[in-house]
């Protein structure tokens, strides 16, 4: 083939399509990528220090801004890991509202990511819309718990901040009839539609050998082959009296993970119904009452994951027996999947980059604490 | 033009003016006319797409200026004249100035040899299609200028691209409209639609069936593969969805109009609705029939034409507003099929984009052409061409053989090329996933 100059771009961080101020440094020589490199760190906010300087129970609503799709989840991770530092017990009811909360996170995540990712493909913005407007119900569902539609702030340590409101019940059983639909019009979207395929398939593979050497997690992980998932390898919170599948891909490219996705969506609601089953029977209130809020935990350190709907969502603390932590990690599922990009764009079009990155499902807020 | 005026001004208000300034009268009216129309076409289709398109993704779309956002599209225009005019520092400050104008202006020349309606042309050229097809590639020049000039990689990517479509959807594109030019035997616009009058297709009217203006090329089986190579094309040429990689807002920003802001950009945007109004319009007069429908014909016969001097003047405008009427309901019936895959269908890819144009379109196109010779052959020729054997044949048993034998072999073109084109491109993922694969371990 005729050799032509090579051109750098920059893609980002003020674009379109890079979910937030994110820069990829391309290497093009056309159309074809020859070396991509992502270059983070442009909404860095000190996040980690700033949790030192507070209390433990201050920190809960920072957790919020991390994720800011999954609010719920990352209040679960972080309550876990305090819970497990100082070692509170939480009631089986408080339990069960925290896994139903976190289940309907993973289906609004998915609802949007997917939405993003065709809008990516440059369907403008029609199954966004649709997408958007199934968040928007289970949006609707936060606010009627816990006050707030986004920054949830939901969770405290040793259950949550409310009990559910009387109406919650009836409305989130509307929403599980109407969401089959919704599901399998996702799904036939992408198998039913040509030029769909012709983007997804083959697009952004993912080796599962590479995809274990980048510690990646979470559904790109699962759309690599590989059936991880901290649910069921390390069962915690009670998620081991759920009956589940780990859904899993076959090559790992652009359609596997949307795949994957789609059928953690239909997963997530399997459990919310097992959920709805066994929540009226369940023992205790909302929150342990005998548990302070105001923690003074003793001298030690924990680590408490979760599977967030971007992947595994980690809480190291470090406590020197004060009323602050004394160190405060969080290994964000977003940024360790983003950095196989590079890996997985070399050799495909330019076109592609923005679809694999769309797959990978990035929240800013998240790679850059 | 002329002789509608001729007739109005001399022969029914018997004013006797010189015919010199009735032509002059004439050459301005059409020139204000068009230079009026284009850009109301343009604020018109802006609103319809964005109301369109707003349906189908649950919104409401524009609706607060004017009843029902009817004035949306005046807000807009206001805005763009009222925008800072940004210029980059590193940019060709000329080629940037002048590129909007070489877009803008092929765009408005396509008026020239549209017709509206019965006589309402206002040049019939007689090589009008090929002026219409000549003068719409200049823009592909104007296109490149904007992109090299802004000095942004985005926007010189984009301009790369849109060339590269644009060389390449026009050869299907004309290649398919060769088709018709072979069975009408003529490029003037005009003389196409004249050709699509009668009931089927007019060699085969029948004595006693009134004119109802249905003989459109769609109902044959060259004019149906035709129309439908010809408006993926159209789709590729207007850079529409699919085909809008040239823009392509989630990965080139906006493509060659990056650097552009205020009217200059508004300029481009003009053009290229416009452009894709003509689009439209054109694949509703060579394959719809264009102002051609039931009665449109009959009121012009009523009316005063070079024809038939002692018409009525009422059945010209009767016959203006109906075939004004058919041609901009096939038109926008054709724009609002393009905001429709706007609002199903993802955009391709740009070697896929190429693919699909190479090495199915051009070849489907190549075997209609094949078809319509046939068709030529087998309802014109008979002995004086070397087929005698069908000279005794009736002009219906003509135009069904015709009509059997194109259909099958176009039928079985398709389906061919349809497999043909699936198993290549099937091929070609799994030739990649190996070399990927490859350049993966490598780089490890």
């Amino acid at each position: 083939m005729l050799k032509t100059e090579e051109l750098q771009i920059n893609i980002g961080p003020q674009h379109p399509s890079t979910h937030g101020v994110f820069r990829m440094l391309v290497t093009v020589d056309g159309e074809t990528i020859i070396d991509l490199k992502p270059v983070f760190g442009y909404l860095h906010r000190n996040h980690e220090q700033i949790a030192e300087q507070n209390t433990y129970l201050q920190n809960m609503p920072y957790t919020d801004r991390l994720d800011y799709f999954n609010s719920m989840a990352n209040n679960q991770a972080y309550a876990m890991a305090v819970e497990k530092l100082v070692g509170i017990e939480v009631p089986e009811r408080a339990e069960y509202i925290r896994v139903l909360m976190v289940e309907l996170t993973r289906i609004l995540n998915h609802a949007g990511a997917l939405g993003f990712l065709i809008n990516d493909m440059g369907m403008w913005q029609t199954q966004l819309a649709f997408g958007m407007r199934e968040r928007e119900k289970i949006l609707d569902l936060f606010e009627s718990a816990s006050g707030a539609r986004l920054m949830c702030n939901y969770f405290r340590f040793g259950g949550v901040a409310r009990d559910l409101p009387p109406d919650f019940m009836p409305r989130l059983k509307d929403l599980l009839r109407a969401m089959p639909a919704f599901v399998d019009e996702m799904e036939r979207l992408l198998r039913d539609n040509e030029i769909l395929m012709q983007r997804a398939e083959g697009i952004g593979i993912l080796p599962p050998d590479l995809a274990l050497a980048y510690s990646v997690t979470g559904p790109v992980l699962r759309g690599s082959g590989i059936a991880y998932d901290v649910r069921k390898a390390e069962p915690y919170s009670i998620y081991d009296r759920f009956d589940f599948d780990v859904p899993i891909g076959t090559v790992g490219d652009v359609y596997d993970r949307f795949l994957v996705r789609v059928e953690e969506m239909r997963q997530s609601k399997r459990i919310i119904e097992q959920v709805l089953e066994q929540l009226p029977d369940a023992q205790g209130g909302h929150i342990n009452p005998k548990a302070r809020q105001n923690v003074r935990p003793p001298v030690g350190d924990v680590y408490a994951r979760i599977e967030s709907p971007k992947g595994e969502l980690g809480f190291y603390l470090v406590s020197d027996g004060s009323t602050k932590p004394y160190r405060y990690k969080i290994r964000a599922p977003s940024f360790i999947n983003l950095t196989p990009l590079g890996d997985m764009c070399r050799g495909y079009k330019v076109a592609d980059v923005v679809v694999i990155l769309g797959s990978i499902d990035i929240v800013m807020g998240e790679v850059d604490r | 033009m002329y002789d509608m005026l001729y007739n109005l001004i001399n022969v029914v208000f018997g004013f006797n003016w010189p015919t010199w300034l009735i032509s002059l009268i004439g050459h301005a009216a059409v020139a204000a006319i068009l230079f009026a129309v284009a850009p109301f076409q343009m604020l018109f289709l802006t609103y319809y797409e964005r109301r369109a398109i707003a349906r189908m993704q649950d919104r409401v779309g524009p609706n607060r200026v004017g009843p029902e956002g009817i004035f949306q599209p005046i807000a807009d225009g206001v805005k763009m004249f009222t925008k800072e005019d940004i210029v980059p520092k590193a940019a060709d400050r000329w080629v940037h100035l002048i590129a909007p104008c070489v877009v803008v202006a092929p765009t408005m020349f396509m008026f020239a040899v549209v017709p509206w309606g019965p006589g309402m042309v206002p040049v019939d050229l007689n090589v009008g299609l090929l002026f219409f097809f000549a003068i719409s590639s200049i823009s592909a020049v104007g296109l490149m200028m904007a992109g090299w000039a802004s000095n942004n990689k985005f926007a010189l990517l984009g301009a790369m691209r849109s060339v590269a479509q644009m060389v390449s959807y026009e050869i299907p594109a004309i290649l398919s409209l060769l088709a018709i030019v072979m069975i009408t035997g003529t490029l003037s616009i005009v003389s196409i639609i004249d050709a699509q009058a009668g009931l089927f297709i007019n060699s085969v009217d029948l004595p006693g069936v009134p004119d109802w203006g249905l003989g459109w090329f769609i109902f044959t089986p060259v004019g149906f593969l035709a129309f439908f190579c010809f408006f993926i094309a159209a789709l590729a040429e207007g850079e529409r969805t699919p085909f809008d990689i040239p823009e392509a807002d989630s990965e080139i920003v906006a493509g060659y109009m990056t650097e552009y802001s205020g009217m200059k950009f508004g300029l481009f945007y003009l053009a290229q609705y416009v452009l894709n109004f003509l689009l439209c319009g054109m694949t509703a007069i060579i394959f719809f029939g264009g102002w051609q429908g039931p009665g449109v014909n009959w009121l012009y016969s009523q009316a005063i034409s070079p024809a038939n001097p002692e018409g009525m003047w009422l059945f010209n405008v009767l016959a203006g507003v109906l075939g004004v009427f058919y041609f901009l309901a096939k038109t926008y019936f054709f724009f609002f099929v393009m905001i429709w895959i706007r609002g199903a269908y993802p955009r391709l890819r740009v070697d896929q984009l190429m693919d699909f144009g190479w090495k199915f379109l051009i070849p489907l196109t190549l075997v209609n052409m094949l078809s319509a010779a046939i068709w030529v052959g087998l309802t014109r020729w008979g002995a004086a061409e070397g087929l005698a054997f069908i000279e005794g044949w009736s002009a219906g048993v003509r135009w069904g053989v015709a009509f059997a034998l194109t259909l099958i072999i176009n039928l079985a073109t398709y389906i061919m090329m349809a497999r043909i084109y699936a198993a290549s491109q099937a091929a070609r993922s799994r030739l990649e996933l190996e070399e990927l694969r490859d350049l993966a371990a490598m780089s490890r």
